[in-house]
């Protein structure tokens, strides 16, 4: 049952998304869901080991199209009293949508599931298609969105910390070089960097 | 990913999180001002520390199955931002640098400072920070000014790269040292 509907989304992007989530290569995401009683003790649990144990999260890091991304408990509010917590999730991502929640759905199967696993209605992330339609329903659209680098990918951002790190480590050990060495250094520089290019 | 305690940073990235309720009747103008923020520059441009950031409005709450589903009394305005360094830093620049937009955004909302600017306003977004409890960051050490020199020097890694390809040795480390530095 929905008591209430977010706007009704403006046509879909090529990204799978509606055009106000979209800010060039980037995509937001912002999903509220009500939590069960036992998710209040549980999820800060949860949280708290993913901090305190950040392999327990290695396969999260390892997804190479977040930015930034957020799991909040919202327990109250200033001004009134929420009869159930809500569980906020945002993410910064590139790519598609579709693409977004099937990677969670497969490469995040467990970890989908102690995340959200105490929100009600929560239909489990496999198969994907009630997990999207989940998302769906709780997603809310934002009314603006930025990105400081809006052209890059997650992907390219990493690459590019990468680069400026090698391209320090090589200024470093060509200074002083002759020509023909440095033309050679320069070579196998390319050959070293050629995946962050 | 490194160890944090804090739950609102990851290395030297912080979360924030604020919602606030939007006052009787202002909901669809703060849409109209906020969407149509998309016109021009985006004014988190101009804070120079926002990796990423949105503003979004929650109408009410999406029920499932619960017997006793949670209805807001007012919808909610939700502002969030990945951001570089201190909180308290980040919020004094915001209030600042942002005063104008900050009137037609946090002014549309319930018990916010009259006018909404300066110190009064950061601890009115103050109250209505929400703890994260869990912040994942790709690049946590890289601020974005580090960010976005790194992406110009690998446009230019890849430009040189191409241009080099004819050189002779010492046209090369000539180039290099003009183009790349070192």
């Amino acid at each position: 049952m929905a008591i209430a509907e977010a706007p009704s989304p403006g046509p879909l992007t090529a990204t799978g998304t509606d055009p106000r989530n979209v800010d060039g290569q980037a995509i937001c995401i912002t999903v509220f869901s009500a939590v069960k009683w036992w998710g209040r003790p549980w999820l800060p649990l949860v949280f708290l080991y993913a901090r305190l144990v950040p392999s327990s999260t290695g396969t999260l890091a390892r997804l190479s199209f977040i930015h930034f991304a957020r799991w909040t408990l919202v327990r109250r509010l200033p001004e009134q009293r929420l009869r159930h917590p809500q569980l906020f999730f945002e993410s910064n991502f590139n790519g598609g949508w579709e693409e977004y929640i099937d990677a969670f759905s497969h490469i995040l199967t467990r970890g989908m599931t102690v995340f959200w696993g105490s929100s009600y209605g929560f239909p489990k992330p496999l198969p994907t298609g009630r997990f999207k339609a989940y998302i769906k329903r709780h997603e809310l659209v934002a009314s603006h969105f930025y990105s400081a680098y809006p052209e890059a990918t997650t992907t390219i951002v990493l690459s590019a910390l990468e680069l400026d790190e090698k391209l320090r480590a090589f200024r470093a050990r060509t200074k002083g070089m002759d020509p023909e060495a440095f033309a050679r250094a320069w070579q196998a520089f390319l050959t070293e960097v050629q995946g962050c290019l | 990913m490194p160890l944090s305690l804090n739950p609102d940073r990851a290395g030297q990235a912080g979360a924030l999180t604020v919602l606030t309720p939007i006052a009787p009747g202002a909901e669809p103008a703060l849409r109209a001002y906020l969407e149509g923020l998309r016109a021009g520059p985006s004014p988190l441009s101009r804070l120079p520390r926002t990796h990423f950031g949105r503003w979004v409005i929650v109408p009410d709450l999406v029920a499932e199955d619960e017997r006793e589903p949670t209805r807001l009394e007012s919808p909610q305005l939700l502002f969030t931002a990945s951001f570089d360094g201190p909180l308290d830093a980040y919020l004094d620049e915001l209030c600042r640098v942002l005063a104008a937009e900050a009137r037609e955004i946090w002014g549309r909302c319930t018990g916010v400072p009259s006018p909404p600017e300066g110190a009064a306003l950061k601890a009115y977004l103050r109250a209505h920070h929400q703890r994260t409890g869990y912040f994942v960051a790709a690049y946590p050490q890289a601020a974005v000014d580090e960010v976005r020199a790194a992406l110009s020097q690998r446009d230019a890694v890849i430009a040189f790269a191409r241009a080099a390809q004819e050189m002779d040795p010492a046209a090369l480390q000539a180039a290099f040292h003009e183009r790349l530095g070192g």
